[in-house]
């Protein structure tokens, strides 16, 4: 399968806005978090535009709470498309987890069971949600701390045949899978070994934190070696993906991030081939 | 609890606080009990909106101190629940509670630095409007001046204050020591020029006026409001004064001299 490939990016962060701007860094794409973006106007929407005019960008979400058993959220999608419409991003992604119930929102990634209701009630909500926004989407595995009993499979199981079902893409977090693995006990290539590799699209990049026996998905330091040895295991199974780093807080300077990124550029570099390696983003560019 | 919409509810009551047979629902492992496993989640759950809170009301953060504002934040995240997809606007009920949980309302002072930030808060991302044509009031027709009405930009709020908190929040703003709260009354402009926000205090009369604009009111009926403040022959002049600065300034957006009425 000829899968779009972007290159190196990080996600965009206030904090970088200005350093962007000014000094147009070497990197291939941004993330933006879609619903920093849902506002009226103001700063927010002034420097996306900026810098979406010099960089490819995707879209990545946190409240579409597909994994829900209230309504799908229409004002919700509304707005995430009235947002494509203006970002053209190269795909849109949220996450296979819930965020509310009874219309309380808890603003958490809250983890489904792994069974086959669950399969057939999501599938067929990101099927609407495809038809809504009119492209597919990228559902991410989350970082989660309990297992239900109502689970009946493995997590990359689930995710897979979700995927296949509802028939979107796939945005596979590589630090959350190191997280699960380690919080429930399973072995993290096996994740990866399990997954069907034509829908995987983007990779996430993360660090973390120990807090007694568990590990959470905090996104405040830098990526750890076992997680890039994961990554070094994805690429030589899924090829070519557009991989990016996440950091939310603890934000180091821009070239700081800039060169952890590299650090994923040289262990793709000696993966891969070089062909494999080149971007379709210039190409992409032209489209959007 | 065989169901997800069951599984979802007991899990979101877990992290509301509520008795919730959720425990009953989590795999236990050696390493870690349910209990440890769930707090993870509960703990996350407060810590959330608790930034949100900080997020808004920096200020307000400042001047009360750590343990007051925590049981300020704590009072909140258990009376309000957030029912939108962002936290943006989760602390819209801030000045509600602080008007009557005691001994924040004995502090009428906190309401009106609450309004402040909130007012700084809206005037960030309000919605934009392209700054106006310096030639627009000469395009007005003669004729329709009684009937044109200026429609304020969307980021201005009208903040009329009856303590000096705004010096209390220049003070916080600056890290130094805010006065003590005295009567200061007065009407204070918030609103955004371009992509930085702005305030001033405003003399009476602008004050006035401004307010009459919200209302809708014409520009007709604005200088009547004007003539309690000047002699009938200097009306015009200072009307028109006032119109300019306001475009100038970006305070008002559009003025409509055909259009319904806006309201604000
Ligand atoms: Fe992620």
């Amino acid at each position: 399968m000829s899968r779009p490939f972007l290159g190196f990016g990080l996600g965009l962060r206030t904090d970088h806005y200005t350093y962007i701007e000014e000094h147009q860094p070497d990197i291939d794409w941004f993330e933006i978090l879609s619903e920093n973006y849902m506002v009226p106007g103001g700063k927010p929407l002034a420097h996306l535009d900026r810098i979406r005019a010099d960089y490819p960008m995707v879209m990545h979400g946190v409240s579409l709470s597909i994994g829900s058993t209230d309504p799908l959220d229409l004002d919700y999608l509304a707005r995430l498309k009235t947002l494509a419409e203006r970002v053209e991003p190269h795909w849109v992604s949220d996450h296979l987890c819930w965020t509310r119930v009874d219309h309380t929102n808890s603003h958490d990634l809250l983890p489904l069971p792994y069974n086959e209701a669950a399969i057939a009630h999501i599938a067929e909500r990101i099927r609407q949600v495809q038809d809504y926004l009119g492209r597919q989407i990228l559902i991410e595995n989350l970082s989660s701390y309990v297992t239900y009993h109502a689970s009946e499979m493995p997590e990359w199981e689930f995710l897979d045949e979700i995927a296949r079902r509802a028939d979107c893409l796939i945005l596979l977090d590589i630090n959350n899978i190191y997280v699960s693995a380690h919080n429930h006990h399973f072995d993290p290539v096996d994740y990866l070994d399990g997954m069907s590799p034509e829908r995987v699209m983007q990779f996430h990049l993360a660090g973390h934190a120990q807090a007694g026996v568990m590990i959470i998905d905090t996104h405040d330091h830098p990526v750890c070696d076992p997680v890039w040895d994961l990554y070094a295991h994805a690429l030589q199974r899924f090829g070519a993906v557009s991989t990016m780093i996440e950091r939310d807080d603890d934000i180091p300077d821009f070239p700081e991030l800039r060169a952890e990124l590299a650090i994923a550029e040289r262990i793709a570099g000696k993966i891969l081939p070089a062909p494999a390696l080149q971007t379709s983003h210039t190409a992409l560019r032209g489209i959007a | 609890m065989d169901g997800l919409r069951e599984l979802q509810q007991a899990f979101l009551g877990h992290l509301l606080g509520e008795g919730s047979p959720i425990v009953g629902a989590i795999e236990s492992t050696a390493d870690a009990s349910v209990a440890e496993r769930l707090s993870i989640y509960a703990t996350g759950y407060r810590l959330r909106l608790k930034e949100a809170l900080e997020t808004d009301y920096p200020r307000l953060h400042a001047y009360l101190g750590d343990a007051l504002f925590d049981r300020l934040s704590d009072a909140y995240i258990d009376r309000y629940r957030s029912h939108g997809t962002s936290l943006r606007g989760y602390s819209r009920h801030m000045g509600e509670l602080l008007g009557e949980l005691s001994p924040f309302s004995t502090l009428p002072v906190l309401g009106e630095i609450e309004r402040i930030e909130r007012a700084f808060n809206h005037s960030f991302d309000a919605a934009d409007r392209p700054p106006p044509n310096p030639g627009l009031l000469e395009r007005i027709p003669p004729a329709t001046w009684p009937d044109m009405r200026p429609t304020l930009h969307p980021s201005v709020t009208l903040l009329p204050l009856r303590y000096n908190s705004f010096a209390i929040w220049q003070a916080l703003a600056n890290e130094t020591l805010p006065p003590e709260p005295t009567d200061a009354p007065a009407t204070w402009l918030i609103w955004r020029r371009g992509l930085v926000s702005r305030y001033r205090a405003l003399p009476a009369h602008e004050a006035e006026v401004l307010h009459a604009i919200c209302d809708g009111e014409p520009f007709g009926a604005l200088c009547e409001h004007l003539l309690e403040h000047f002699a009938a022959e200097a009306v015009p002049r200072e009307a028109a004064l006032l119109l300019q600065s306001w475009l100038t300034e970006q305070v008002v957006a559009t003025l409509d001299w055909e259009a319904t009425p806006p309201s604000c």
